[in-house]
């Protein structure tokens, strides 16, 4: 992560969208650094999609600010430090990769020698250097999405959106695109993006902001909203040879430590410091006369804290 | 399995209300435009009228009274009647190649007996061939009546009551006679057609070509539906260009390849079927650019309205067939009833295949299509700013 300057890159601040009675947006504040990835997540009707098209220039706040490096954003001019990337394949299909991504540079704005150079970066930057002439309407889910991202970023934007950019994509080619965005992210490009997929958010960015119900809830390194919203303790689950008869007690001077349920074949419980209490709870099963057939230990991760903060309720 | 599959096929038409209409209404719809066409009217059953001009050059007796039958005539309208100055053979051509009169009857005196030369507009085949008929039995009427009244004449100056009876017998004897005699000169000129194509031709070539120019409109419109349903406009308008640059492109590119359209179909036409393209290039270029203008607003104007691409081709379909039908595509105009061609003049169709009438029938001159580009100009622009302000939804929602 480069945080070359205090300033932020885009600081949101009280943006408020409204569409008829629904408050989509209750004001959101959050800012983005230079060169920062942050994954900006929330459940289905949030209102990640609302911010993002307010950030592309595609929907007006009806209250708020946005700010690009300290200067309201404002202009067409302003805008085009900014790249968006939808959920959708929104490319030409029946056009070559080379047309595409010449088009989209044009509508940035680029003019020959910049745009021969940026189109020579972007094909070698998606490895479709060899598919340059290819119709993007023959390419796979994978391929396709590495030609949607290049389009914005064509212009070489400072800021990065992108809604969902590995949605409907095998492993590999999430593996491909996130080292793409790693690249921009180290030559200086923040990135913003949103997705569902919480252990690539976890992974891939370097703070997360949670939305929920059109405020933001969470904002902050991963370590951090675990240690605020869920704690750290680990969970351990010890798998047993036959169902527990009765809870087993951790000593009458301990009183009231209890660990299981009758009838289950697994005990389940949250603890502080795993090299220090895993062996005396394994010890005392043991000792309760099961034997123990398997040990998990699961860190709290952003999972947890998601549905902590944003509940178990479908949104749907 | 076979009761579910009818089953859910027809659930998802009852949810499907485009499907709906183009199953059930569209087929209603066009038996009624085709039944008012061809029946005249609700249920009344009457042919349309014939706009007809006529000049009495015989100015007699007989000349007159077959006037007075034909104005009598129902199925023929007479224009220009009233005015101060009787018309001439020359003026009352003119209006016939100017499209204004459907025939021109000029009655003159053919060897004492009475005649008439009929100014057809050969585009309009129906209408020469009923005032034909028409024409025939008025001057025979007339003619008939005359002779009969002159006998009557000679049978009153007659002396003795056997003198009635024979010349009654040789009256009615001579009545097979009068007939044949009396059967008229009766000639038809087609003032427009000579040595050109058939005029069939080039209206179907230009109301085909509008059709399917409106038909390509609305497709090319579509693409903006597309681009909105897979989020490329979002992308679009997220980069320099303002919805205003991607209308106006559009509308640039649609209207080239409308031109182009009709332009590969009257070269088709003029290769294969002899409609002189090339000899009236400067109204054809004229009417088919402003043509091509039109549509491709009218097809972004259709494509802002509706929601989704699903719907455009329902409401294009419905459209663009109605305003075809109307308008002149299907069916010649002139089959039509006067209410109906006021109705077609709503229609881009109409206007485009009066113009091209102009260009490649009537042979006007190109400040002749004032009107039709005029009124087809307008509303492009017109379609187009409405267009626009429907896209506004677009940007800022």
């Amino acid at each position: 992560m480069n945080h070359a300057c205090s300033t932020p890159a885009l600081a949101i601040h009280d943006l408020k969208k409204a569409f008829g009675d629904l408050q989509a947006l209750k004001g959101v504040t959050f800012s983005l650094m230079r060169g920062e990835r942050l994954a900006f997540l929330g459940p289905n009707g949030a209102g990640k999609t609302t911010l993002i098209r307010c950030l592309a220039g595609l929907a007006k706040a009806d209250h708020g600010e946005i700010f690009l490096a300290g200067q309201p954003l404002k202009s067409i001019e302003a805008r085009q430090q900014i790249g968006f990337v939808p959920q959708e394949i929104a490319l030409y299909g029946d056009l070559t990769t080379r047309q595409n991504l010449e088009a989209f540079g044009k509508f940035h704005g680029l003019r020959r020698r910049e745009l021969r150079e940026r189109l020579g970066w972007a094909l070698q930057w998606t490895g479709l250097e060899d598919r340059a002439n290819d119709l993007v309407g023959t390419f796979s889910g994978g391929m396709q999405r590495r030609v949607n991202l290049a389009c914005g970023v064509m212009h070489e934007p400072r800021i990065l959106l992108l809604d969902e950019p590995t949605v409907g994509v095998d492993p590999q080619s999430r593996q491909r695109i996130f080292a793409m965005l790693d690249e921009l992210s180290a030559a200086g490009t923040s990135i913003l993006l949103t997705t569902h997929h919480l252990d690539e958010a976890e992974e891939r960015s370097d703070r997360i902001v949670i939305i929920d119900q059109g405020k933001v809830v969470a904002d902050g390194p991963i370590d951090e909203l675990v240690k605020q919203s869920v704690g750290t303790q680990r969970l351990v689950r010890l798998r047993i040879d036959r169902p527990l008869s009765s809870p087993i007690r951790a000593g009458v001077a301990a009183g009231t430590a209890s660990y299981g349920n009758p009838g289950e074949h697994e005990i389940s419980t949250r603890i502080d410091d795993v090299s220090k209490h895993l062996p005396s709870l394994i010890e005392l099963v043991r000792r309760r006369g099961y034997g123990i057939s398997d040990v998990q230990v699961e860190s709290p991760s952003l999972h947890h804290v998601f549905l902590h903060l944003t509940g178990y309720e479908l949104r749907d | 399995m076979i009761l579910t599959v009818i089953q859910i096929s027809f659930r998802r038409l009852l949810h499907n209300r485009v499907e709906l209409l183009l199953t059930f209404v569209v087929p209603i719809a066009f038996f009624s435009i085709f039944a008012l066409i061809f029946g005249g009217g609700l249920g009344r059953g009457t042919t349309p009228r014939i706009k007809v001009v006529a000049v009495d050059e015989a100015q007699s007796a007989v000349s007159r009274q077959a006037m007075t039958a034909l104005r009598e005539q129902n199925s023929l309208r007479f224009i220009r009647e009233g005015t101060q100055a009787e018309l001439t053979r020359n003026e009352a051509m003119d209006l016939v190649r100017s499209g204004n009169a459907t025939m021109a009857i000029i009655l003159r005196t053919d060897s004492s007996m009475l005649a008439a030369e009929l100014m057809a507009d050969a585009s309009d085949q129906v209408a020469s061939q009923v005032v034909s008929a028409v024409v025939n039995r008025a001057i025979m009427l007339s003619e008939a009546e005359n002779q009969v009244s002159q006998l009557t004449e000679d049978d009153q100056n007659s002396e003795d009551g056997s003198g009635v009876a024979m010349v009654s017998g040789e009256a009615a004897g001579e009545s097979f006679g009068i007939e044949e005699s009396l059967q008229p000169q009766v000639e038809i000129i087609d003032v427009m057609g000579e040595g050109k194509a058939n005029p069939v031709v080039s209206m179907y070539a230009s109301g085909i070509a509008v059709m399917f120019l409106l038909f390509g409109a609305t497709g090319g419109g579509g693409v903006l539906l597309e681009e909105r349903e897979n989020q490329t406009l979002d992308r679009l308008l997220s980069t320099q260009m303002s919805m205003d640059q991607l209308l106006l492109g559009k509308w640039f590119y649609m209207s080239v390849i409308g031109v182009l359209q009709i332009g590969v179909m009257f070269l088709w036409a003029q290769v294969i079927f002899n409609v002189d393209m090339t000899g009236h290039l400067d109204g054809f270029l004229m009417m088919t650019v402003v043509t091509a203008l039109a549509a491709s607003a009218f097809g972004l104007f259709l494509a802002t309205l509706c929601k989704s691409r699903g719907q455009l081709n329902g409401l294009s379909v419905i459209l663009i067939l109605t305003m075809s039908a109307l308008g002149g595509s299907m069916v010649p105009r002139y089959l039509m009833s006067d209410e109906l061609r006021q109705y077609g003049l709503w229609t881009f169709n109409a206007w485009a295949l009066d113009g091209y009438t102009k260009v490649f029938w009537r042979e006007l001159p190109v400040e002749a299509l004032a009107p039709q580009l005029a009124v087809l100009l307008v509303s492009g622009v017109a379609f187009l700013l409405a267009a626009r302000f429907l896209a506004v939804r677009w940007e800022t929602n």
